[in-house]
């Protein structure tokens, strides 16, 4: 079919989303200019007083953090992937399912679809999710819309970016960090590394180091979360990480600088590693033009100095390298399945609906 | 193509708004045109097709014709669900909202009851007592009046008038005792089921204009916002990486058919 056509047919009457489902946040870019972003957490009443008071079924984001006493969570995505896989048969495996596809259609809600367009949705999953997860993902998006397709998570920040060749992507999530190596075709499985080590593994550390450095200091995960979010830096102290957390019941201030450079200093290592295995393995004619177009991308991003600490890195390891982090880490995902949406001709979107 | 007239119609119709010919003569109107609804079907349906005839050749305007016949169609019952929903959810307003103002109706006149009910208790039972006291006061000095008359010694009487008004006044002022111990346990009754009445009206216009705006909240209200692509979808011809691009998404389709197949099977 000619472009023309296909120029034609796309025209008003559908609405394109591209979604980042993300372990920590989903976030959706519209082709009607909507952008936003939701923490992935949904949370449903515990028992019928507390549904009462809170006149809702369903919570999400940040409401249901604020009201979680009330409410029997679930944070639905673990590592990048959804934790129902379609073997599990307990009931809390399901229960994660019906939270993913609740928090999928609160992020479609969220774009603001007109009652009267379709819906055509591409997201990014993980580099290496399972064809069993990426089965289940669609399963819990066909709900909602009215076409679904998925794209590896790196590939389309590359994409966003219109950088498809020689360019490697290193997105840092919460619950995986997903290098791909592009070089102007789709990146197949050699192209693409994954790892647990991303943002929660940072939180975790930090934990770890405030329970031992600050004696008496009562904190939660979320807590820590909002002061890595805060404050995270890797290299030199930008300003003294100054915290109040209770002790006893006290709110009493710790300088908590060190604990938070060596917790999100975690992340170096795995990925210099990475970076070094997809660049080596790479045409050697090409290796140098690739280890200078390194683009950090994902939430994780957002940690101050990781850019130039990962250069230093690699200036020991790989004898150079630039670093670049994109503009919108939280949306980069998203823009990026929203082009592709865009870019994808009529007729295949016609073959999935 | 029957279907498609029948919708058109009854859309025309819906948007057509009704007026009379006076109404018209006052807004300064002499003459009208006539359009009949057949001839504005017919004009759409040549429309269409001949913007279609430009555009495409015989094999595919057919193709095209029919679906976009069940696009138009589509649309349209999806424009009247909407409109539904909305008119449902107006209405749902609307009745909330006459619940409400009749509950604060019904809230003012029992607290106004209430209030008149308070206020007539005390006052008027002195004065009524002391207009009792001197009738009966009257009566006793007639029969009194009417024995001296018969005969006796008026100091007598008058000792004796005395006595009788005392021991009167005594058993009257008894008797008022209990019933006005009675009649107050009566108000105070009904006082207290007014309190009741009023705190349950109270609340039920609280759980109302909660309700109000609850329905006022809801997002079924929002339309949405349409999709700012219109005829720039797809790749451009003009991308330098046209070819690579066409390559890649019939890669992610293809990745995505197996999938979906899969998950189907």
């Amino acid at each position: 079919m000619s472009d023309s056509k296909n120029l034609d047919a796309k025209t008003h009457g559908v609405l394109y989303i591209g979604m980042d489902l993300g372990t920590s946040r989903t976030s959706v870019s519209a082709s009607n200019g909507v952008r936003e972003t939701v923490f992935s957490v949904v949370g449903y009443p515990k028992d019928v007083v507390s549904q009462k008071l809170l006149k809702k079924d369903v919570l999400y984001g940040k409401e249901a953090l604020d009201k979680r006493l009330s409410l029997r969570m679930y944070k639905p995505l673990e590592k990048g992937v959804l934790k129902y896989t379609g073997e599990a048969k307990d009931p809390e495996a399901k229960a994660n399912l019906k939270a993913a596809q609740d928090l999928i259609g609160e992020a479609i809600r969220l774009a603001r679809p007109r009652a009267d367009e379709l819906v055509y949705c591409v997201i990014g999953a993980p580099a290496e999710a399972s064809v069993r997860n990426r089965e289940a993902i669609i399963e819990a998006a066909k709900a909602h819309v009215d076409a679904v397709m998925l794209c590896s998570e790196p590939f389309s920040v590359a994409y966003g970016m219109d950088m498809l060749e020689d360019v490697l992507v290193v997105d840092i999530g919460a619950g995986t960090t997903d290098l791909c190596r592009m070089h102007g075709t789709m990146p197949e499985e050699a192209d693409q590394v994954m790892f647990d080590v991303a943002g929660d593994a940072v939180d975790a550390e930090l934990a770890r180091r405030i329970e031992q450095s600050c004696p008496g200091a009562q904190f939660t995960t979320q807590m820590v979360k909002e002061i890595k979010e805060r404050w995270g830096f890797v290299g030199d102290a930008p300003e003294k990480c100054l915290v109040d957390l209770p002790v006893d019941g006290k709110p009493t201030q710790f300088d908590i600088t060190d604990q938070i450079r060596a917790a999100c200093s975690v992340l170096i290592d795995p990925i210099c590693k990475g970076i070094t295995k997809l660049i080596a393995t790479f045409d050697p004619e090409f290796q140098a033009r690739l280890k200078n177009r390194v683009l950090l991308a994902g939430g994780g991003s957002m940690v101050r100095g990781l850019d130039s600490a990962i250069e230093k890195a690699m200036r020991e390891r790989l004898g150079g390298g630039k670093v670049v982090r994109i503009e919108e880490p939280i949306y980069g995902g998203a823009n990026g399945a929203l082009k592709i949406a865009h870019d994808m001709p009529a007729e295949y979107w016609e073959q999935l609906k | 193509m029957g279907g498609l007239k029948d919708s058109l119609r009854d859309a025309i119709r819906q948007l057509a708004f009704r007026t009379s010919l006076d109404r018209l003569r006052k807004q300064g109107v002499k003459q009208v045109n006539v359009l009949g609804l057949d001839r504005i079907i017919a004009l759409i349906d040549a429309a269409v097709h001949t913007s279609l005839k430009s555009r495409l050749v015989d094999a595919d305007r057919e193709v095209v014709a029919d679906a976009t016949k069940a696009e138009f169609l589509r649309l349209l019952r999806s424009n009247e669900d909407l409109q539904r929903e909305k008119s449902e959810i107006e209405k749902v307003r609307e009745r909330t909202q006459e619940e409400l103002d009749a509950l604060r109706r019904e809230l003012a006149q029992q607290q106004s009851a209430l209030r008149v009910r308070l206020e007539r208790d005390e006052p008027g039972a002195a004065a009524r007592w002391q207009g009792e006291d001197a009738a009966i006061a009257r009566k006793v000095a007639a029969v009194v009046q009417d024995l001296a008359a018969a005969g006796e010694a008026p100091v007598v009487a008058a000792a004796l008038e005395a006595r009788v008004v005392e021991l009167v006044m005594d058993v009257v002022a008894g008797e008022r005792r209990a019933g006005e111990s009675v009649r107050k346990q009566l108000a105070d009754r009904d006082v207290a089921m007014m309190q009741q009445r009023i705190e349950k009206l109270s609340q039920a216009l609280a759980l109302t204009e909660h309700k109000l705006q609850q329905v006022s909240a809801q997002r079924s209200l929002d339309a949405g916002i349409s999709s700012i692509y219109r005829e720039v979808q797809g790749l451009a011809a003009s991308d330098t990486r046209v070819e690579a691009k066409k390559g890649i998404m019939a890669a992610i389709l293809a990745e995505n058919l197996r999938l979906q197949k899969r998950g189907t099977a």
